[in-house]
């Protein structure tokens, strides 16, 4: 072969140049902005099965950056609403799939996004949701059976954005599964009950708490302690002990910290210096690890990491929820947090 | 998209890419249309089998694919199960029943064909977790198809958790199927163990397999207190091979936080709290808690003073984080009589507080360690040696230095106190990341002191004393000062803790 192939490092060892970067804002909006103008791009092709998702990750990065109007306001909730299965009430990621409860949240955060919920048939939703609950507690993800502490967490944010958290889902068997989830080894929490510790798990089932008003039942020492030691010497952290730190992952580990009201337990600025290092500098977009290749997901996690780190010219952002926080403060809604010791 | 390098190329190969990639996008939206398609008209058929496989050999993760998969099996299995109903018997002679059972042998029974169907699944979600073993969607179609099957195999699917574990023994899918396969194949938490074993003297840094263990342990070798993880023998056990494997690398962190869980309380999360501290006077009373307690009306509070039976009510939080109460029911307070808090699950003697004739108080210090046996404090002091002789070598070894302080908390929380904030002090600066975390950990380690010496110190329990040269970055068990009136500290630490003081009981102004 006889072309020549450059690889950027790839050791999560941070900005190979050992400088300070800083943000490439505009290069951000611009690979936002663009994602999905190219239908027919491979990668945007064989992703469709996340779409909702992917429209709810660019729209909260681009609205934490104050360019919302960069994208088609109409088109996404005439795609949004194109979405809801109207036998069920739940999202479909994209026209010919099926509802699922993770494309169900997604599409409601676009909605409140745009203040648009008036357009699509909320009550139908909550049946949707609501019909998933198990008698153990636990969600499934769609008819078919999967059993996660995600799909409790996507439960209890869509009724919360909705303002139906009450007199619909039983709440305290759905806290008493979650709970069932935990680990007294280091007091995170898994997929399912036994299942090991794992840092976007925690995310899910701390976000869960703070919805429930909850977080007392946390073991916080405990738990931010391992936590904490998700943060590696790049600055990055990591999901589970001995794993490649990434920029999601530094995500679900500070909005948890970040929740529990000990964000002070890890070094914000080596974390924003390694979010930085995982920009890339001549398309714009985020990715997992220093030198990887880009992608939506990560652009916002990593500017959502950067916006609760403090970073100057973002939005503030709920950890929570993972939107905007004036959105939040719009809808009225307020998850628990817990102070600083 | 995790783990994908970025690399450059030439804008021939690029282009080579893109018509690759051209063809892809084609194929793929010519096949989900034809599926599509399909689906509407309810063809669950053979086709729609071969079609789905398609994609989903390249993409696992298209999760509607799996769902239509599911609606063909059941379509499947229904037309089968009519075929198996039993048919009225022929009125057949005798010489015709050889040539019948030859047609059987010919024609699959509806049995044999619903097991290939499970089959063709069960092969599929195999070559597809071959692409991606972190598929949520081809290991749930797996457990679906599983489920489907009253024949299953569970024996074979152990076999498949072996050998995938082989490939990657941290997968947490793999783990999370095996516990699953185990109980359906009813394997013994015995064996189990034994396999963790196994894969622990294989590769010590295996948080999976100590977690795994962790989960194991307890159930074979419970507590009877209730303040250890498991029974102390075992634990003694534990200990040893742990610091073995964490000795093998001691910059591993997997061995270490296991260690630290066996060294702790075992507690659990739902249990009950505990009264921290109570204290009682003619125009009110004050609660707090060793947790965060929202609701007190599962408590059942109520005093009683021989005949004298009262329920407190209502509670009013005096603390956002819910640990403190206060109730301002104005009550008889009779300085000779003895009062008793009652609760749901505990029983309080009060002693009248001193220097008054209006009043009467409860504290419970928090506890900062558990009980412990002479052969296991023997094994605790073995360890701590092992990990001071580390430290002349490595003085500056992160987890030696947390570990030996945790051992010696264990052996003697009061004894070892100044020489554990020196580690952690240390540990602010070898591990500065974490520097916060250590600086809190020392004010708990501090305040658990402080408030089991508070009972002995004069003016106890009306005023608490923190001595000029005590450092704190914040203070922990604030709820457990609400009985006193009066807090002493160097006016420095008040400044720097600003609102994060304790409420007193005077502040409360009942």
């Amino acid at each position: 072969m006889d072309f020549t192939t450059f690889v950027k490092p790839s050791n999560g060892s941070g900005d190979a140049n050992g400088g300070a970067q800083t943000l490439q804002f505009w290069k951000h909006v611009e690979y936002i902005e663009n994602h999905g103008k190219q239908e027919d791009d491979y990668e945007y092709c064989m992703t469709e099965f996340l779409r909702m998702s992917g429209i709810y990750w660019g729209t909260t990065a681009l609205d934490i950056m104050g360019q919302l109007d960069r994208l088609e306001r109409k088109y996404i909730i005439e795609f949004v609403k194109r979405c809801q299965c109207p036998t069920t009430g739940g999202f479909a990621p994209c026209e010919g799939h099926d509802p699922h409860l993770l494309y169900t949240l997604s599409a409601v955060q676009i909605l409140c996004t745009y203040d648009a919920l008036e357009e699509i048939d909320c009550e139908a939703v909550v049946r949707f949701v609501v019909g998933l609950q198990q008698p153990d507690g636990s969600f499934f993800g769609d008819k078919w059976g999967e059993v996660d502490t995600r799909f409790s967490f996507c439960a209890v944010a869509t009724l919360t954005l909705l303002q139906r958290m009450k007199q619909s889902i039983d709440v305290e068997k759905a806290v008493k599964f979650v709970l069932s989830c935990c680990n007294q080894t280091d007091g995170g929490f898994g997929s399912k009950p036994g299942a090991e510790s794992h840092a976007g798990l925690i995310y899910c089932c701390v976000g869960f708490f703070s919805l429930t008003n909850r977080l007392h039942l946390l073991d916080v020492d405990k738990l931010g302690w391992w936590l904490c030691e998700r943060q590696l010497p790049s600055g990055g952290l990591n999901g589970r002990p001995e794993k490649l730190p990434d920029v999601c992952y530094s995500w679900w580990v500070l909005a948890s910290l970040t929740i529990m009201g000990r964000l002070h337990w890890i070094s914000s600025e080596k974390l924003q210096q390694f979010i930085l290092s995982c920009q890339d500098a001549e398309t714009g977009g985020f990715s997992d690890r220093t030198g990887n290749m880009p992608d939506i997901f990560h652009t916002l996690f990593g500017i959502g990491g950067l916006s609760l780190l403090g970073h100057s010219g973002l939005k503030a952002i709920n950890p929570t929820l993972c939107m905007p926080q004036y959105i939040i403060d719009r809808l009225g809604i307020e998850p628990q947090r817990l102070g600083r010791p | 998209m995790h783990g994908r390098v970025k690399v450059r190329t030439t804008e021939e190969e690029r282009e080579r890419k893109r018509k690759e990639q051209a063809l892809k996008v084609r194929a793929y939206r010519a096949a989900m249309g034809r599926i599509q398609a399909k689906r509407a008209a309810g063809e669950l058929d053979d086709e729609m089998l071969s079609l789905t496989v398609q994609i989903l050999q390249r993409n696992p993760d298209v999760t509607t694919l799996w769902n239509i998969r599911r609606e063909c099996v059941l379509e499947k299995l229904s037309k089968l199960s009519k075929e198996a109903e039993p048919q009225q018997p022929e009125p057949a002679g005798d010489q015709e029943q050889p040539e019948e059972k030859n047609e059987k042998e010919a024609a699959p029974q509806p049995e044999d064909r619903a097991q290939s169907v499970f089959r063709c699944e069960l092969d599929l979600t195999e070559q597809c977790l071959m692409v991606n073993p972190k598929s949520y969607n081809a290991w749930h179609h797996r457990c679906w198809t599983l489920e489907q099957n009253p024949l299953a195999d569970w024996q074979r699917e152990l076999h498949l958790c072996n050998k995938y574990l082989k490939f990657d023994e941290r997968n947490f899918h793999t783990w999370d199927y095996r516990r699953y396969v185990t109980e359906k194949a009813g394997v013994p938490a015995a064996q189990e163990l034994d396999f963790c074993t196994e894969k622990i003297k294989v590769n010590f840094s295996n948080y999976s397999s100590w977690h795994h263990r962790s989960l194991l342990l307890p159930e074979l070798y419970p507590n009877e207190q209730r303040d250890r993880p498991m029974s102390e023998e075992k634990l003694k056990q534990e200990l040893e091979m742990v610091l073995t494997a964490a000795f093998t690398d001691p910059n591993d962190s997997s061995a270490w936080f296991y260690q630290r869980w066996l060294l702790g309380s075992g507690a659990q999360l739902d249990r009950a709290p505990k009264v921290a501290a109570f204290r009682l006077q003619s125009k009110g009373a004050v609660l707090a808690l060793d947790k965060p307690t929202p609701d007190l009306g599962e408590l059942n509070i109520e005093l009683v003073a021989g005949e004298q039976k009262v329920t407190l009510s209502p509670w009013l939080p005096v603390d956002s984080g819910r640990t403190t109460w206060k109730c301002q029911l104005p009550f008889d307070y009779q300085k000779n009589s003895t009062y008793t808090l009652k609760l749901t699950d505990q029983e309080l003697n009060l002693l009248p507080l001193p220097g008054t004739e209006d009043g009467a108080f409860y504290f419970a210090p928090p506890h900062a360690a558990a009980s412990c046996s002479q052969e296991l404090l023997s094994e605790l002091k073995t360890q701590l040696q092992s990990c001071l002789d580390l430290l002349e070598y490595e003085p500056d070894s992160k987890w030696t230095l947390l570990t030996s302080a945790l051992l010696m908390r264990a052996i003697d929380v009061s004894a070892n106190h100044a020489k554990n904030l020196e580690h952690l002090g240390k540990l602010e600066k070898v591990d500065a990341l974490r520097e916060g975390y250590y600086k809190d950990l020392a004010a708990r380690w501090t305040l658990e002191l402080e408030l089991a010496k508070w009972p002995q110190a004069p003016g106890f329990p009306r005023k608490f004393e923190l001595a000029d040269e005590v450092s704190l970055a914040s203070l922990p068990y604030g709820q457990y000062l609400i009985i006193a009136d009066e807090l002493n500290m160097a006016t420095k630490l008040r400044e720097e803790l600003g609102n994060r003081v304790p409420k007193t009981f005077s502040e409360l102004k009942l």
